[in-house]
């Protein structure tokens, strides 16, 4: 068969230590801070106060319009404040901090969940399992967090035909999506029935690169009698971008400007799924995830499954500490992941994983002049010429910019990755992004 | 049919005004910063071209030579050319403002554009027929054109460059300039002009 | 000789004629005024008066749209001249300058991070507000000096952009880039400022910056007519035209960061210890 994949790209050194970990529950932690933006579009509304006490899986912020989510408590205790703490962001924004009981209890002495379906959910309407996804706060965990019910609604006369599972993981470094997929297959599956069900599609693929051999036998046998066909995609970052997986799975070009809705394709990410089958058979809210908490700085890497808001001090403590001084602390992947300020920041529903780097492992040259040599442009996976619209990013020559699809550009870092002269070109192809769309909204 | 094909091809790409003769400088360095406006520069000079190319053929076959004052041929020729371009300046501040601006002071320039006169004069010096005449001005007048055009898109990309201190300006434009105009010599013995 | 005489003199009759109808044809209307007037403006094109350059700005002021007093590097002269032309009394305007209300330079001011993107203080500012532990001081990347028309901010080697009074002509253009908004607008006939833009409590202030305003009311003690404090942040008072008069040079003496400064005098050096930074 053969190995589908995009235009573009490249393959930087893997570094998945941690492939062979099962995930491990995280301890509690003396604090959580669960900050009310956590998703794409608008900020949550809380709804307790301080003083209060929650139950796990409580809800303490409600969503403000379509495209936001509510918020729940990862575990039981009293609210202690409500207050700006800083965010992974790089700011204080408001969070609710909760201090844990130690119980870690649901309401009502329930286990594992709040208000477990007695019937089977491929029964309900798609307009009340929507519904339940979104009461449960699920936001795409791929590290977007865009909330899962937006991209559940396509808007009407747009036909979608093909569910896309993204199980790439085309971060370096990361494995949460690897090891959700082999321990915790049935709940990725459950979780695909029911988006199948919400979005009446036939025919549902699942992504995975090659370099996972054992997630594709494992989801293969499982897909079986289910018709949902496994692909192998070749191992190339960014293979998990969303466009960049609808190509190598469908063939189908997203159009410039154009979401995968445009051309009838939904993807979502595996945990989501997972998320999903919980919200839905359980009632559970989403309070916890996977991430892999890992980079060489650490003494013991590790898959966690941590509930959000701990911090990610408790999360470093959690692998067994630090081997040497920490200069770089990334959020997320090396590629497209949050540099943090510190540690005593929170991980949240978006933190896919923790990357904790000494000071071998960064790299500050500086900036170089461009030689014209096009190795961003050849890694391009959104076809852009980087290295043009970075210059005209610099010169504030935004319109010039926008002539060249700069808003296609998807931020995957390919191009400063591979660019012999360190010129950072995502950060200036991100600032006149910011740029054009100012412009736009004035006019 | 061969003939004009090869004045014409002579014109734009072997004989090049700008970046062979080595005429018409003065709007190639000036007009040159934006491909539009070296478009509409092109354009201009190029109606300007045609247009005294044919005017003063017929005047000096038709006036000059029978009358044997060929000596008066450049003073009649400027006079000609001067005429039509405040013509052409009438024409586009009505029908273009948004050129007339960017164009601006170069517009008298092509009055006492080298390139203009130059061309009548080979013209006649040539002793081309009335249609070769008119193929060797359009040729001159796309190649002028041209060589506008490639300058200015070079220009916008050396714009975008971290020129060095001392070369920034007209300094980078020059030695472009010359550049291009070496390119342009692989050209030379294609065709004999 | 004759037929030379008689054929020139034709050609050029003929010209004239075909001229003379072309004007006629293609005549366009000129607002003479608006010509007067573009004459008069500056011609820096630096887009101050809020139009694409000086032809637009000529263009509305002859059509009576907007007021002559929008040129701020023609100075009251040129508003002077447009009123002139376009026949209305001339309003007297206060010549303005762009001051950078910040000393905290690298020597000065703590790092919150080391910043290693490109040189620009707008995509600094996206990353966690910017590198300067002080939320409002210059990040000194050169953003505003790079836009300036006239060349009338340069960065000092310790990155913070200062303005040279002489140079500018109060265009504005370099106010609204600067992501933390350290430079204002002041009126030229003043000369004193108070160079901090950090609104936080002195104490904390006193952590990241050692040239920072902690709004300790000694100038306003001994000048009260020509200092404001407001939120936790002392500036002039504009609005009376303060002449450094024995109080405000008082208060530049006594203000124990040295935060004030008259820019008539050669600033004086203030001693640069770097206060310890936090641990991050």
């Amino acid at each position: 068969m053969k190995i589908k994949r995009f235009s573009g790209g490249l393959h930087p050194p893997e570094h998945k230590s941690t492939a062979a970990r099962a995930i491990e529950q995280c301890s509690l932690p003396d604090e959580l801070v669960i900050p009310l933006a956590q998703h794409i579009g608008a900020p949550a509304e809380p709804c307790v106060v301080i003083g209060d006490t929650v139950a796990k899986g409580q809800l303490i912020a409600q969503p403000r319009g379509f495209v936001s989510v509510p918020i729940h408590a990862s575990s039981s205790g009293v609210v202690t404040a409500v207050e700006p703490r800083l965010h992974p962001m790089g700011r204080p924004l408001l969070a609710i901090v909760i201090k844990p009981d130690g119980r870690d209890a649901w309401p009502d002495g329930l286990e594992g969940g709040m208000n477990p379906l007695l019937v089977n959910p491929l029964t309900l309407p798609p307009s009340r399992l929507r519904d339940m996804v979104c009461n449960a706060g699920v936001v795409g965990l791929g590290g977007a967090t865009f909330p899962t019910h937006v991209k559940l609604s396509p808007p009407g006369g747009k036909k979608i035909d093909t569910l896309i599972l993204n199980g790439v993981e085309c971060e370096p470094y990361l494995t949460a999506d690897h090891r959700l997929m082999l321990e915790e297959t049935g709940r990725v599956l459950a979780g695909i029935d029911i988006l199948r069900r919400i979005l009446g599609v036939e025919r549902v693929c699942i992504g995975i690169e090659e370099n996972k051999p054992d997630a594709i036998a494992v989801m293969r046998d499982a897909c079986v009698r289910r018709d949902i066909e496994v692909i192998a995609l070749k191992v190339m970052y960014p293979q998990g971008a969303e466009k960049q997986l609808i190509l190598a799975v469908t063939g189908r070009q997203t159009p410039s400007g154009g979401l995968p809705m445009d051309v009838g394709v939904v993807v979502q990410n595996v945990g989501t799924a997972a998320a999903v089958a919980d919200a839905i058979i359980h009632g559970r809210p989403l309070v916890e995830r996977i991430a892999t908490i890992t980079g060489p700085a650490l003494v013991e890497p590790k898959n966690l499954r941590i509930r959000i808001g701990t911090s990610l001090r408790h999360l470093v403590a959690e692998c067994g500490g630090l081997r040497e001084e920490v200069v770089k602390v990334i959020m997320g992947g090396p590629m497209m992941g949050q540099t943090q300020l510190s540690l005593d920041v929170p991980a949240i529903r978006g933190t896919s994983g923790l990357l904790l780097l000494g000071k071998n492992a960064v790299a500050t040259r500086s900036e170089g002049p461009c030689i014209r040599c096009a190795r961003c442009v050849s890694v391009c996976p959104a076809r852009l010429l980087p290295t043009t619209i970075s210059a005209y990013a610099r010169r504030d020559m935004i319109a010039e910019a926008e002539r060249f699809n700069a808003l296609d550009c998807i931020e995957c870092g390919c191009c400063a990755y591979s660019c012999p002269a360190r010129i950072p070109l995502v950060q200036s192809i991100r600032q006149v992004k910011g740029a054009i769309l100012a412009k736009r909204r004035l006019s | 049919m061969t003939e004009l094909v090869l004045i014409l091809i002579s014109a734009i790409f072997v004989n090049n005004f700008v970046l062979a003769r080595f005429l018409g400088i003065c709007p190639f360095m000036g007009v040159s910063k934006k491909v539009e406006t070296a478009v509409g520069m092109g354009m201009a000079v190029a109606f300007v071209m045609t247009v005294a190319t044919v005017v003063t053929w017929f005047l000096h076959y038709f006036i000059l030579q029978p009358l044997g004052i060929e000596y008066l041929q450049t003073i009649v020729f400027i006079l000609v050319i001067a005429a039509l371009v405040q013509l052409v300046e009438m024409v586009i501040q009505k029908v273009s403002p948004v050129l007339y601006q960017s164009l601006g002071i170069f517009l008298p320039l092509i009055t006492t554009n080298c390139a203009v006169l130059g061309l009548a004069v080979l013209n006649i010096q040539k002793e081309y027929t009335f249609l070769e005449g008119v193929f060797f001005a359009i040729g001159a007048a796309a190649g002028f054109t041209l060589a506008m055009v490639l300058f200015a898109g070079l220009r916008e990309r050396i714009d975008l460059c971290p020129v060095p201190r001392s070369f920034r300006g007209t300094a980078i434009a020059m030695v472009t300039a010359g550049l291009l105009s070496l390119a342009f010599m692989g050209f030379a013995g294609m065709v004999k002009g | 000789m004759l037929e030379a005489i008689l054929s020139l003199g034709g050609v050029g009759f003929f010209a004239a004629l075909a001229l003379g109808f072309a004007a006629r044809k293609f005549a366009v209307e000129v607002d003479a005024r608006e010509a007067a007037i573009l004459e008069v403006l500056p011609g820096a094109n630096c887009g101050a008066c809020g139009f694409p350059g000086c032809g637009g700005y000529a263009r509305a002021v002859a059509s009576g749209a907007v007021a002559p007093e929008l040129c701020p590097p023609g100075g009251p002269e040129t508003v002077a001249r447009i009123a002139r032309i376009i026949g209305v009394a001339a309003i007297a305007v206060d010549p303005q300058v762009a001051v950078v209300i910040c000393q905290g330079d690298q020597q000065r001011a703590t790092e919150k991070y080391r910043y290693l993107g490109i040189s620009d203080c707008r995509a600094a500012q996206k990353l966690a507000d910017g590198p300067k532990t002080c939320p409002g001081g210059c990040l000194g990347l050169g953003t505003c000096a790079a836009i300036c028309p006239f060349g009338a901010i340069t960065m000092t080697d310790q990155h913070l952009a200062v303005i040279d009074r002489d140079k500018c002509v109060g265009c504005r253009k370099c106010v609204e880039p600067c992501p933390r908004q350290v430079i204002k607008m002041t009126p030229r006939s003043v000369s004193v400022h108070v160079l901090c833009n950090s609104h936080d409590k002195g104490a904390l202030v006193r952590q990241y910056c050692q040239v920072g305003c902690i709004a300790c009311q000694l100038c306003k003690k001994v000048a009260p007519e020509a200092y404001v404090i407001e939120d936790f942040l002392a500036r002039v008072d504009y609005r009376h035209a303060v002449k450094p008069t024995a109080g405000v040079e008082v208060a530049i003496e006594k203000c124990p960061t040295h935060c004030i400064r008259d820019d008539n005098p050669p600033p004086a050096p203030v001693p640069d210890e770097k206060p310890a930074p936090q641990a991050a």
